[in-house]
């Protein structure tokens, strides 16, 4: 570097300028993940997911005559909807989640038994691992509460085969 | 708007040039406001930081690129300070897709190069960092058909494949390879959005929305895929070509991004990995 001289000052000066003119507002500090025990953007996300899961399962369970498992899941989804604090949008139709039957299962599982006791069983083991992963994230406690609910159902309806 | 474009990088030129400040070693520095980081994929995971945040194992299959430590739980603080696979090592960012299936069989893209450009908007010199920590979703995981869609899939080395928004079949000895632009107007005030979308905005007519007043760099991220021939038992973890969709989280170091923003981007010149040029 050579030794300053006038024209690299202007530039400097005239660079500065710029930066002045064009200083965006410092970015708000990112919103906490959850409020203090409140409902914050992982029970959000959770109760939008558990939704659409539960609502893809009875379009599978109705295929089936286990009662059990489809009350099951209506209750679950009263209890979820209570839970929402803004109208619901399905942010997760044709994804491939754990746990959540998707449209081509549900459709093969209308012609074949075999796959239908094992897409029921599917649904079973991993929304049971989902909502595990739940429990151990949430704090929320009236969504907690849903949550053990929704692992009790589980739990029972695995061990019921 | 290329002429005034034109204009504005010329009368820098000649500024830079009436200064004796080095645009470009020798002859005409390549005008395309641009730098990059190529990151090969880092890991698979079942998660989602921004759409599921702290629910290890509740989302569809993301390939993650960038930071090693990207998972459910992460945060801003948790990614910086961590290391990644990028080329620049600078770029400890996180970068995820929905895994690409044939059939059952994941398959993993083998070229991964997320652009930084100056373009779609008509002053560069106004463009500002990333923020850091910045939250952008592209795409639409929830695409039911073209019309929702801003997907672009196309062949590598066989450009007469028209592109798509769905799968194309692309020749043998070609690759298939998806584009993605995320939006470049941030509102100037979140990080993130309850929808993961709304603080962010694409540009209107070469500018920010008032709106969305704040210009930074626009992400382009160009992944190819190891696949070609029948587009048969071709899906996303989120469905349809046309699901296609990118997460960028910024945890780039703030020098390293704002020396890249002023060196590359502002002036309209093309870098290196490193940020520099010529």
């Amino acid at each position: 570097m050579r030794p300053q001289r006038q024209p690299r000052l202007t530039i400097l000066l005239l660079a500065g300028l710029l930066a002045a003119c064009q200083q965006a507002p410092a970015p708000a500090p990112p919103p906490p993940s959850t409020t203090q025990n409140g409902y914050g953007t992982t029970e959000r996300a959770f109760v939008e997911l558990a939704i659409a899961t539960d609502e893809q399962a009875l379009k599978l369970l109705e295929l089936t005559d286990r009662t059990e498992l489809k009350e099951n899941r209506a209750v679950e989804l009263t209890e979820l909807r209570k839970l929402l604090d803004a109208p619901y949008v399905n942010q997760h139709a044709g994804h491939d989640m754990p746990g959540m039957p998707t449209d081509a299962e549900i459709q093969l599982a209308a012609t074949s038994p075999d796959a239908r006791e094992q897409f029921v069983r599917t649904h079973l083991t991993e929304s049971l691992e989902v909502v595990r992963s739940a429990a151990a994230a949430i704090t929320h406690p009236p969504t907690a509460e849903v949550v053990r609910l929704m692992e009790r159902h589980r739990t029972a309806e695995l061990a019921a085969g | 708007m290329r002429k005034h474009l034109f204009h504005i990088a010329a009368v820098i030129g000649l500024i830079a040039a009436a200064f004796n400040v080095p645009v470009a070693a020798q002859g005409e520095p390549v005008r395309v406001a641009e730098f990059l980081a190529e990151c090969p994929i880092s890991h698979r995971l079942a998660d989602d930081p921004i759409v599921l945040p702290n629910l290890a194992g509740a989302s569809h299959f993301h390939d993650f690129f960038g930071n090693h430590s990207t998972n459910a739980r992460s945060t801003q603080q948790s990614l910086e300070g961590q290391t990644g696979n990028c080329n620049p090592a600078a770029d400890i960012s996180s970068y995820w897709v929905p895994t690409l299936y044939r059939n059952n069989t994941a398959i993993a893209p083998t070229g991964v190069t997320f652009y930084y450009l100056g373009e779609g908007v008509n002053n560069p010199a106004a463009i500002q960092p990333t923020p850091y920590g910045l939250k952008i979703v592209a795409g639409n995981a929830k695409a039911t058909g073209d019309a929702d869609s801003i997907a672009r899939w196309s062949c590598l080395h066989a450009g007469h494949v028209n592109p798509s928004k769905n799968f194309v079949t692309c020749p043998a000895g070609t690759m298939l390879e998806t584009y993605l632009d995320f939006p470049q107007c941030w509102d100037g005030r979140n990080l993130d959005s309850a929808d993961h979308k709304s603080h962010m905005s694409y540009p209107v007519a070469g500018g920010c929305p008032s709106s969305h007043p704040v210009s930074v760099p626009k992400l382009r991220m160009v992944l190819r895929y190891p696949v070609n021939g029948s587009t048969a038992g071709l899906r996303l973890a989120s469905g349809t070509g046309q699901t296609m969709h990118g997460d960028f989280f910024n945890v780039w170091p703030r020098a390293e991004m704002e020396r890249r923003v002023r060196n590359c981007l502002n002036v309209v010149i093309k870098c290196d990995h490193n940020g520099n040029h010529g």
